[in-house]
This record gives C-alpha cells, sequence and structure tokens, in this order.
C-alpha cells in the first residue's frame, strides 16, 4: 500500500495495529456465529452420538458406540441406508444426464430455446412440499391423472406388447405411493423432476465456454460423427461442470426430505423402504426424542457429505478433464 | 426446423412431464369437488355454481330467524318460511368452484399470516447474512491481519456443512435455550452463510485497492468503508445471493418443521400446506390445491418475470 510505505516506521506499526484491529472486529460476528451455529453443533453431535442423552432428562450414560453398533445391525438402518443409497444412485446419474442431454439439445436449436431452458427450471423454483402434494394427486390410484391416463391405454395394441399395460388393466393398475415395489422409484422420479433443470442450466452455461474452433480442429482430425465430436471435445470440456454437477447433486440427493414426510408422515414408506437418512434423523432424533441415535445418523452423514466434497474439491484442484 | 423435428419431439415429450403437476394443481384449484372426483371439465372446469354445504348449515334458521322473517313471508305456514329460508341461503352460498377454492384457502387456515410469516422470515434471514457476511468478506478480501489464513481456512471448512444436516444438533441448542417456536429458532441458523461470505470475498478481491485508499485519504474508517464503498459496489452480486437464499428459504420444508411445532402463529408457507393437507378431508383437494398455487406462484411469476437474473441466482453455488 503506497500510504503506508512512505509513512515512518512508527506509524506505519500503529496503521496496521488499527488495521488489525478493525479486521477482527469486522469479521468476529461470522467468526462467533460460524464456531456457534456450525462447528459447535457438529461437536455436540460427535460427543452425543456416544451416549444416550434425550431432551428433558438432566444427564446421560456414556454408552460407547452402542449407538452405531444398532445402527449397522438392526434391520430398520439397513432400510434406511439401502433406501439413501438407491435414491442416490438413481436420481444423481439419471438427472445429471438428463441435464446433460437436455442442455446439448437446446444447445443445438435456433429457436425456442428460452421457452424450453424457461420451462425445464420451473421445478426448481416451485416450492417442493406443495410439488410433492401435487404429485401425490397425480398418482392417486383412482382419480389420479396418471392412472386414469394409463387406462386410456386399455384394449389398444399397447396392452397387448406391454406386460404391465396388460396385468394393470386386468388387476387395476398400481397404488403408487402404498406398494413397496414403486414407492422407492417413486421418490426418485420426482427428485429427477425437480432437480434435473438445474443440472441443465449449469451444463449450459458450460457449454457457452466450449471454443467453436474446438470443434473445426476435431473435425478436421477426423471426428467425423456427432457422437465423436461429442466425445473428443465437449465431454472433456465439461469435465469441470460435471464435477461441479455431480457433487452438489449427491448432496441434495442426500437431504431428500420434503417428498418422503408429505407422502409418508409416519414411518418411512411401505415397509419403510423410503426410510431415508433425513426422514431418520427427524424420526429418531425430533419426534421420538432418541437424541443419541438421530446424532449418530448425523456424524454418519456429515461424514458421507464431506466426503463427496473434499473429493470434488481435490478433483477441481487437479483440474481433472477427463 | 424441418431438420431438427427430433430434438422438438423429445424436448416436447420433456415439457408434457414437467408441467403436468403444475397444470393439475392450478386446474384443481379451479374445479368444484364433483369435477375432481369424476375428472371431468377441462382445465377450467364448468364453472357452474356449486353450494356450500358448511355455508348453508351455518345458516340453518333457528325459530328466532323464523318469527324475525315472519312478515316477510305473511300468512305462510313456520315449515314454508323455514324453506324459503333455506333457499335464500342455499343461493346466497352458491359460487364458482374457483371462488369457492381460493376463498376457502384463506379462510379455513390463516394462510395470510402464513405468507406474512414467509416474507418476514426469508427477508429476516438474507438481511442478518447480509450484515453478518459482507464485514467479514471484506475483511477477509482487502484488510491484512494476524490470523486472516486461519480465519478463511474456517470459512472453507464451514462450506462443508449444510445446516439440514446438523439440524438435530442445533436443534437441542435451541430447545435447551428455550428458542424452539419462536421467530428466532426459524432465522437464527441461517444468519451465518459460509458460502455467502466466500461468495463476496471472492467478489471483493476483484474491486481495486484504490478505491478503499481514497476512501481512507477521505478519512473514511474500515465499517464506513464496507457500508458505504463496498456495498454499492457488490451490488449485483448481492441480488444474485438474494434470489439464491430467498428462494432457498422460501421453499424450505424442513427446518421449520423441526422447530415449529403447533404453533400456527410461526407457520411459514410450506408448513401450512402441510397442516392443511393433514386435517383436509376429501372434499377439499381444491382448496388445498388453491393454497398449493397461492404459495408456488410468488416466485414463479418472480422467475418469469427476471429469468436471467435468477438463473444466476440459484446456479451462484456454481460459479465457485
Amino acid at each position: 500500500m503506497a500510504v503506508i510505505d512512505t509513512t515512518p516506521p512508527g506509524i506505519t506499526n500503529n496503521t496496521q495495529a488499527q488495521e488489525c484491529r478493525a479486521a477482527w472486529s469486522l469479521t468476529a460476528p461470522a467468526l462467533v456465529l460460524m464456531v456457534a451455529i456450525l462447528l459447535l453443533p457438529v461437536m455436540v453431535a460427535l460427543v452425543l452420538s456416544f451416549t444416550n442423552y434425550s431432551l428433558g432428562n438432566d444427564g446421560f450414560d456414556w454408552i460407547g458406540t452402542k449407538n452405531y453398533d444398532r445402527l449397522f445391525s438392526r434391520s430398520t438402518y439397513e432400510k434406511m441406508f439401502i433406501a439413501t443409497f438407491t435414491y442416490v444412485v438413481t436420481v444423481v446419474p439419471i438427472s445429471v444426464g438428463l441435464g446433460l442431454g437436455a442442455a446439448l439439445l437446446i444447445n443445438s436449436l435456433g429457436r425456442f430455446r428460452e421457452i424450453y431452458k424457461t420451462i425445464y427450471f420451473l421445478p426448481v423454483m416451485a416450492t417442493l412440499l406443495a410439488m410433492a402434494i401435487a404429485w401425490e394427486f397425480m398418482l392417486h390410484p383412482s382419480i389420479g391423472m396418471i392412472n386414469q391416463t394409463l387406462e386410456m391405454g386399455c384394449g389398444t395394441v399397447i396392452e397387448a406388447i406391454w406386460p404391465f399395460m396388460a396385468t394393470g388393466c386386468a388387476d387395476g393398475f398400481p397404488v403408487w405411493l402404498g406398494d413397496k415395489r414403486y414407492a422407492i422409484w417413486v421418490v426418485c422420479f420426482i427428485g429427477i423432476w425437480q432437480g434435473f433443470g438445474f443440472n441443465m442450466v449449469l451444463y449450459l452455461a458450460g457449454l457457452t465456454g466450449v471454443h467453436r474452433e474446438l470443434y473445426h480442429a476435431a473435425e478436421m482430425d477426423g471426428a467425423k460423427s456427432a457422437w465423436e465430436r461429442f466425445r473428443l471435445v465437449t465431454w472433456p470440456a465439461l469435465g469441470p461442470t460435471t464435477v461441479f454437477v455431480v457433487t452438489i447433486s449427491c448432496i441434495r440427493a442426500f437431504q431428500v426430505f420434503d417428498t418422503i414426510e408429505a407422502f409418508w408422515p409416519q414411518g418411512g414408506g411401505p415397509n419403510k423402504s423410503t426410510y431415508v437418512m433425513m426422514f431418520a434423523i427427524f424420526e429418531k432424533g425430533v419426534q421420538q426424542n432418541l437424541i443419541g441415535i438421530g446424532s449418530a445418523i448425523t456424524v454418519l452423514f456429515l461424514i458421507f457429505v464431506m466426503f463427496l466434497t473434499l473429493i470434488q474439491r481435490w478433483l477441481v484442484e487437479r483440474k481433472v478433464h477427463y | 426446423m424441418t431438420r431438427d423435428w427430433w430434438k422438438h419431439l423429445i424436448l416436447i415429450l420433456g415439457v408434457i412431464v414437467v408441467i403436468a403437476p403444475f397444470y393439475m394443481m392450478v386446474s384443481y384449484s379451479f374445479k368444484s369437488p364433483g369435477e375432481i372426483d369424476r375428472g371431468e371439465g377441462g382445465f377450467f372446469g364448468r364453472q357452474e355454481l356449486m353450494i356450500d354445504p358448511r355455508c348453508v348449515a351455518l345458516r340453518d334458521p333457528s325459530r328466532d330467524d323464523i318469527a324475525a322473517a315472519a312478515d316477510r313471508f305473511p300468512g305462510q305456514s313456520e315449515r314454508q318460511i323455514r324453506d324459503a329460508l333455506m333457499a335464500e341461503a342455499e343461493v346466497e352460498c352458491s359460487m364458482h368452484p374457483v371462488v369457492f377454492n381460493y376463498s376457502k384457502a384463506f379462510t379455513e387456515a390463516p394462510l395470510l399470516r402464513y405468507l406474512l410469516n414467509g416474507v418476514i422470515v426469508t427477508v429476516s434471514i438474507f438481511l442478518l447474512q447480509v450484515v453478518v457476511a459482507l464485514p467479514a468478506a471484506y475483511a477477509l478480501a482487502k484488510l491484512k491481519f494476524w490470523g486472516r489464513e486461519a480465519v478463511f481456512g474456517l470459512v472453507l471448512f464451514c462450506l462443508l456443512i449444510p445446516v439440514h444436516a446438523i439440524a438435530l444438533p442445533l436443534y437441542i441448542l435451541l430447545a435447551k435455550l428455550g428458542l424452539t417456536n419462536t421467530y428466532a429458532a426459524l432465522v437464527v441458523p441461517w444468519t451465518i452463510s459460509a458460502f455467502g461470505t466466500f461468495l463476496m470475498r471472492q467478489f471483493f478481491m476483484t474491486v481495486p485497492d484504490d478505491l478503499i485508499d481514497a476512501a481512507r485519504m477521505d478519512g473514511m474508517g474500515e465499517f464506513a468503508i464496507v457500508w458505504r464503498v463496498m456495498l454499492p459496489t457488490a451490488i449485483p452480486a448481492l441480488l444474485a445471493f438474494a434470489i439464491f437464499s430467498i428462494v432457498a428459504h422460501w421453499n424450505d420444508y424442513f427446518w421449520p418443521r423441526i422447530v415449529v411445532t403447533g404453533n400456527r402463529d410461526l407457520f411459514t408457507p410450506p408448513l401450512g400446506l402441510r397442516e392443511f393437507k393433514g386435517d383436509g378431508d376429501g372434499s377439499f383437494f381444491g382448496p388445498m390445491m388453491a393454497t398449493a398455487t397461492v404459495i408456488v406462484t410468488p416466485l414463479i411469476v418472480a422467475f418469469l418475470i427476471a429469468q436471467k437474473r435468477f438463473i444466476e441466482g440459484i446456479t451462484l453455488s456454481g460459479m465457485k
């Protein structure tokens, strides 16, 4: 700083000390809140996960790793892990794939790009809980739009070529949300429906950064087909976007809660098939006041999410273009 | 266009799936219960006058009413007067389904109160986030001080922690402080935005030092610099962050669900809708979808008006 360089040393020290004090008072509120609201709760969760604490009790007993043992031995929690990972493993690749597909299609169009973009982005903006209730009506076994649409296909060729339709027409179409074979997939579908527009927008932004010349160069090098051009130019150029999109989709998918709570306020779906981690934390920790077990789930959850983010940062720092 | 027909075909199929629940939500909010049950009436329903049974039941004439109305119907028996009064009630209680649905949405539950709460909570969260994050971001970007690297490292670490994930310990702390079921519980956990701090710090790095030096020459203190010099330069970035923050908290359901139990005066719009669903019987699909429409509409309309800004704001986290 030019001003400081020209001043005598005594004043420099003084100014520096002043700047230091000002800086600390400016960062103090943020610092205090970060510690109190973010770090302290992480510590609290970690400590309480080794206890049998309940709200309203004066004290608690240390019970070692019993909470964690329970998480890894009881079938309820096995179902919780299965539901959570099924959701994440389904929703992330499909919503990223659809986002990329939609972005590529829209980007290659001359007209109507903005309209498609706007419409696909609507679910990202809409209150998920309200849309979950709208979907619940759509999926209503008798008056819902989906089963009514499917019934229109009865008696046509579709019935002959698609076994699902044949059984549906004969014995009635599925009770989507009440059937353990379908429940988790319906929730996944809504997750994809809600999230792919977000990924699409990120990919569209990424695509504007791909240089035209690269395509010409690839064509000169013999990449004739559209697929070759995509594989050689577009996909590598979108590498950083993909890393980011996958991470954020994972973190969002891990946090699924609104749809599950709206559809099954008690107990996480038919046969606990949609008992995801956020719902388990809510049910065990808040509703049933089993803080210890809720904290243990919280700790595992944090480990998953932090691990994912660290992988992403590591990939970004290495500037991986695969 | 002709060459691209298959692309449009795929995209239009996508559009149908994306739009379907919105279509259904708005359409149900226009229809009468009968039309919803039978799946008739197209998008707007037939809008035939319907009679609100609850309204009629409320106006069931008592003996006093019949006696009071006796001079309006001279020479008729009590039974005839009663029937005439009922007929009048039915006329006054009949309305178009759309009016019925939306008026029920606002009268069955204090929807206006919920919307107001939503505004109070989202706006206070955003303002507090700015008040906390902006000075810190400025200090981290432009001031040299002992411990700066450590503080910035802490911000980066906090970026790893999603607030929803630590909801349980936060809830315990708030419960211990006796703060559950207050506005504070809805707002306080979100006042520190590590992401906002990080974002504003990155933005301030691009602001030339000369601007700050000039302000110092004019005798401004550091606090004045933050609010009178840095804040105005940061308006575009803040606007994007505002959209990011407001959309997230208007739509948030998880956190309010945890810290607000039972006290309707504190319900945010999603909680209100949830409660509506909880005690709704079959005939209340219409009003419920009207409620859902009312809750979803503000953000959607704002989005349609300022699409570019919204997309920029929501995907802000992608610009790291």
